[in-house]
């Protein structure tokens, strides 16, 4: 009787430990392809193939905050883009452009994309004004933001929802 | 192939804000997965575009794959003096496409 129950936790206590080595090397693996994705990026400064919305915007604008743009980004994307490869996108940012005050950079975000930072433009005040158009990739129905943000720090969003039918991110 | 076409208005007023188009033909690789694990390997597209005008930086782009094939931009310039446009696309394996257009009253 005493031996059975020896044998019951015993039994127990090794099913556990292997439980247990089976979570710990779980997380070896995630730990494992977490760099390996970054490495595959190449460059410097290239995010995750994975990342997140909110930590790009982190790791662009730290803690600054997005002020809604209203009136002062005109952004005119589809509101169906029935081929995701090709999205015409255009921004045209109403603020003055003058030697201390002139839009610097506008960021084009989408929130769905595998990595949602997507292009980047720069300014100077010999632009006359802030516009851009461009054509991008999106891989599923999500909100694109437009970032403008100004020589003195000021950050500007504008946001619109595409509709993507087929998306364009391949893999 | 490696041509940049570049379109501007056709006529100009001094101190006007002039929309500058500009294309080129490139494949601008996706990123391939085996596994849902990314190949490594050095992707092949246009990941920086300048633009200068008489020799004044103007306009930069920071793109990455997520931008269509055959990249397409297109920006403003405050066309103050007769001059030249130039725009310079790099891609990532080291090639550069240049295309120029000239301003004129």
């Amino acid at each position: 009787m005493k031996s059975q129950q020896d044998l019951r936790s015993t039994r127990r206590a090794v099913l556990k430990r292997l439980g247990a080595t089976g979570v710990a090397l779980g997380a070896l693996c995630w730990g494992l392809v977490v760099p390996g994705g970054a490495a595959a990026q190449g460059g410097a400064g290239m995010p995750l193939p994975d990342e997140k919305v909110a930590d790009t915007l982190k790791r662009l604008f730290g803690d600054r905050p997005l002020q809604s743009a209203g009136e002062r980004i005109k952004f005119e994307a589809p509101m169906i883009a029935e081929n995701g490869a090709v999205v015409p996108l255009r921004i045209e940012v109403e603020l003055p452009m003058t030697k201390d005050d002139y839009v610097k950079n506008v960021y084009i975000i989408s929130d769905k994309n595998r990595r949602p930072m997507n292009a980047q433009f720069s300014f100077t005040p010999d632009s006359g004004k802030a516009s851009v158009g461009t054509n991008i990739r999106l891989g599923s129905t999500t909100d694109v933001r437009a970032i403008a943000e100004t020589s003195k720090g000021v950050i500007y969003e504008a946001r619109r929802e595409v509709k993507v039918t087929v998306g364009g991110c391949g893999g | 192939m490696s041509q940049v076409r570049i379109r501007i208005p056709e006529k100009i007023k001094p101190g006007e804000i002039v929309t500058v188009r500009a294309l080129v033909s490139h494949p601008m690789e996706m990123m391939a997965f085996k596994g849902g694990k990314p190949v490594e390997k050095n992707y092949n597209f246009v990941h920086k575009v300048e633009a200068t005008y008489n020799g004044r930086k103007v306009f930069e782009a920071a793109t990455t794959q997520a931008v269509s094939q055959n990249p397409f931009v297109s920006f403003t310039v405050k066309a103050d003096a007769p001059g030249v446009v130039k725009i310079v696309f790099h891609d990532t394996q080291g090639k550069t496409y240049e295309g120029q257009v000239e301003i004129k009253f």
